[in-house]
């Protein structure tokens, strides 16, 4: 059996061995400049709140291009390796899905193959068994080599990210939104899940092209919803209040004159992931609204708040707003919370592949055609 | 001698529709036996009942005393050449013996290379590029080098030209009779069987309409002709398969339990293709008594 899954899977084995050493090599070659940067930008050794000055500096440094001639690619070759590395992290598992799980049952029921090899000496449990096992833990293995990569690569933006650089392209925090899927353990569980989601959309769908479809948005789905609805409750969030400066929000309006405030900080816990937040009063009760006094600070373009924007002075608006009592409070996940999140979602997706799993092996055992 | 297919109210229904209904039968071992019936009949049906491809709606199934593709070990005991004989297009000869040698704990690999060098095959040469009757002989050398005790033959022949046709049945029944295999075989025409099959099983309408060795079903059946007359009239003992009447004539094909002794039939013998192809068009309810002239 194991000689059969190699010989049926030995092209696409060497095709992903391929695009990971293309990777690694491009990688490769433009790392040693980024660590270099890196070394000589004073991070080393800065203490304190000189750092995260330092950090920005040494993003901006990279995000600009200076001093990272020699590419004939130009100027913003480590923006465009930072997101395309983390975007082929992104649909790795995608692919791994559409040409590694689709095809494995629904080629055999569509060439009428599955007769010859079911009626070997083999059970059709062992032949899955093997199957699924041998691919699955290939493909999980992939997935997180070339996370493992990306992240080696990216130390140095990441380290000047924790260290408080913001304002640049780069400043998307571990619990980002591709972020946290590309790095840390998440690539696994995404890679068992789009593999187990192939083969059993073959089974199902019995022709490989139609389920190649069905996978792919299957799994677009679950990269979409998972952030926003099932990643930030898989651990209780905690709460805090603080006052509209020491969250780092601003006042926004939209329509009329409803009081939005979005937090930026989380005072006292560096690197938290900020779910939701929202304006209260003393009493602790949601504010929506903009004190009337404060009006005067909105500027109305259009007459009757239909045009408002915060301005033209939005620290005035702050400070108005903050004036009246109104607080900022937050609901975020800690920075400690980030192994235990990265491990209760890679265990989330490891469940729906182990239950796609089973499903694929009971109906294997009752098909009927 | 045990038997090789045992069936007990054997049914397949695909929702509403059965495609293999109340199949009772015994087919004992050491038997070529030929599957007949039109397209549609559910030969395939049964055939995939036999070898666990199909769970059955209604009854039971025993192969070789086991249930099909229960274990490796009942998987090894029978092989299986199905419609079309599917191969790996992407894969040469030589790579499906390897994974025959791979899949079967009982393969006899001198076998399968010894078939192979007598049709001249090159065993680098891809599958899919090999003719209808290539395909079937690299598919049946898969199935019969497991060495299996029983060999089911989905339509083997249906693809092939008439030259293949029989290039294909004598080297299946040299195998057979080198290593003492019984077999079953399906087709829709009896004629492709009609030289090597000793037993026989008319399907029709999803029902088995008759099954037996064939030199029994010969002897027990006998084209009867003589003047026209009910066929409803006949002494009991006497099962009329088909009548067919011309104004003067009554011409029956009629199952007898023993010799028929009116003088007023002129008794003749008839050949296994008569005989099936009066099942196969044997309407499934009773014909009307027929009007006679007086």
């Amino acid at each position: 059996m194991m000689w059969l899954t190699w010989r049926q899977f030995r092209a696409q084995a060497i095709a992903a061995a391929a695009a990971l050493v293309a990777f690694a090599i491009v990688l490769a070659l433009t790392e040693s400049r980024m660590a270099s940067m890196y070394n000589s930008s004073g991070l080393l050794t800065c203490h304190g709140g000189a750092c995260s000055g330092l950090a920005t500096a040494f993003l901006v440094q990279l995000s600009s291009g200076q001093g990272v001639s020699f590419l004939p690619v130009g100027a913003n070759v480590y923006v465009m390796l930072y997101f395309l590395s983390v975007l082929i992290i992104l649909v790795a598992p995608a692919i791994i899905g559409i040409f590694w799980g689709a095809p494995l049952i629904a080629r055999e029921l569509e060439a009428g193959t599955f007769r010859l090899t079911w009626n070997q000496s083999v059970t059709r449990t062992r032949w899955l068994t093997v199957k699924l096992a041998l691919i699955g833990l290939a493909a999980m293995a992939v997935a997180e080599a070339f996370s493992l990569l990306q992240a080696w690569w990216a130390a140095p933006i990441g380290k000047a990210v924790g260290l408080g650089g913001g304002a640049s392209i780069f400043s998307e925090g571990r619990f980002g939104w591709f972020v946290f899927p590309t790095h840390g353990i998440t690539p696994i569980g995404y890679a068992a899940f789009a593999f187990a989601l192939g083969v059993t959309a073959g089974l199902l769908v019995r022709r490989p092209i139609p389920a190649m479809a069905v996978t792919l948005a299957i799994f677009a789905a679950f990269q979409a919803f998972v952030p926003l609805w099932i990643r930030p409750n898989l651990f209780p969030t905690s709460q805090t209040t603080a006052t509209i400066a020491a969250s780092g929000a601003n006042v926004s309006l939209r329509a009329n004159p409803a009081l939005t405030l979005i937090a930026s900080i989380v005072p006292g816990r560096p690197g938290a992931w900020i779910i939701s937040s929202e304006g209260v009063n003393a009493a602790g009760r949601p504010v929506g609204t903009v004190p009337a006094a404060c009006e005067s600070a909105i500027s109305d373009t259009l007459g009757s708040h239909q045009g408002t924007t915060a301005g033209p002075d939005p620290a005035a608006l702050n400070n108005c707003v903050a004036r009246h009592g109104i607080r900022v409070a937050e609901s975020y996940q800690p920075a400690s919370h980030y192994w235990p999140l990265q491990l209760a979602e890679t265990g989330f997706y490891l469940a729906l592949a182990l239950a796609l799993a089973w499903y694929c092996f009971w109906r294997l055992n009752r098909r009927n055609s | 001698m045990t038997a090789v297919i045992e069936t007990e109210g054997l049914g397949k229904r695909y929702r509403t529709r059965w495609a293999l209904a109340g199949c009772t039968l015994s087919i004992p071992a050491g038997h070529v036996v030929g599957l007949v019936g039109p397209n549609g009949a559910g030969k395939t049906t049964l055939i995939n009942l036999a070898t666990g491809m199909l769970a059955p709606s209604a009854g039971a199934i025993e192969v070789l005393g086991g249930r099909p593709a229960a274990d490796s070990a009942q998987l090894a005991r029978v092989g299986y050449l199905a419609q079309e004989a599917p191969v790996y297009a992407g894969f040469s000869i030589a790579d499906h013996l390897r994974l025959g040698a791979h899949l079967n704990p009982g393969w006899d690999a001198d076998m399968a290379r010894r078939r192979i060098d007598r049709l001249d095959l090159d065993p680098r040469q891809k599958a899919g590029k090999l003719s209808g009757g290539q395909r079937a002989q690299l598919a049946l050398t898969l199935a019969v080098a497991k060495r299996p005790e029983l060999l089911i033959l989905d339509e083997p022949v249906a693809s092939l030209d008439p030259l293949a046709r029989r290039e294909f049945l004598q080297d299946l029944m040299e195998t057979v009779a080198e290593h003492q295999v019984s077999v079953v075989l399906s087709s829709h025409l009896i004629s492709d069987l009609e030289r090597v099959c000793d037993y026989v099983i008319v399907l029709v309408d999803s029902r088995v309409r008759v099954a037996g060795p064939v030199d029994e079903l010969l002897a027990a059946h006998h084209l009867l002709s003589g003047p026209r007359r009910d066929p409803a009239s006949l002494p009991a003992g006497v099962e009329v398969v088909s009548a067919s009447h011309t104004d003067v004539q009554t011409t029956l094909l009629a199952r007898t339990s023993g010799p028929v002794l009116d003088p007023a039939w002129t008794v003749s013998e008839l050949g296994l293709e008569d005989l099936v192809l009066a099942y196969m068009k044997q309407p499934a309810t009773r014909s009307h008594p027929l009007e006679v002239l007086k």
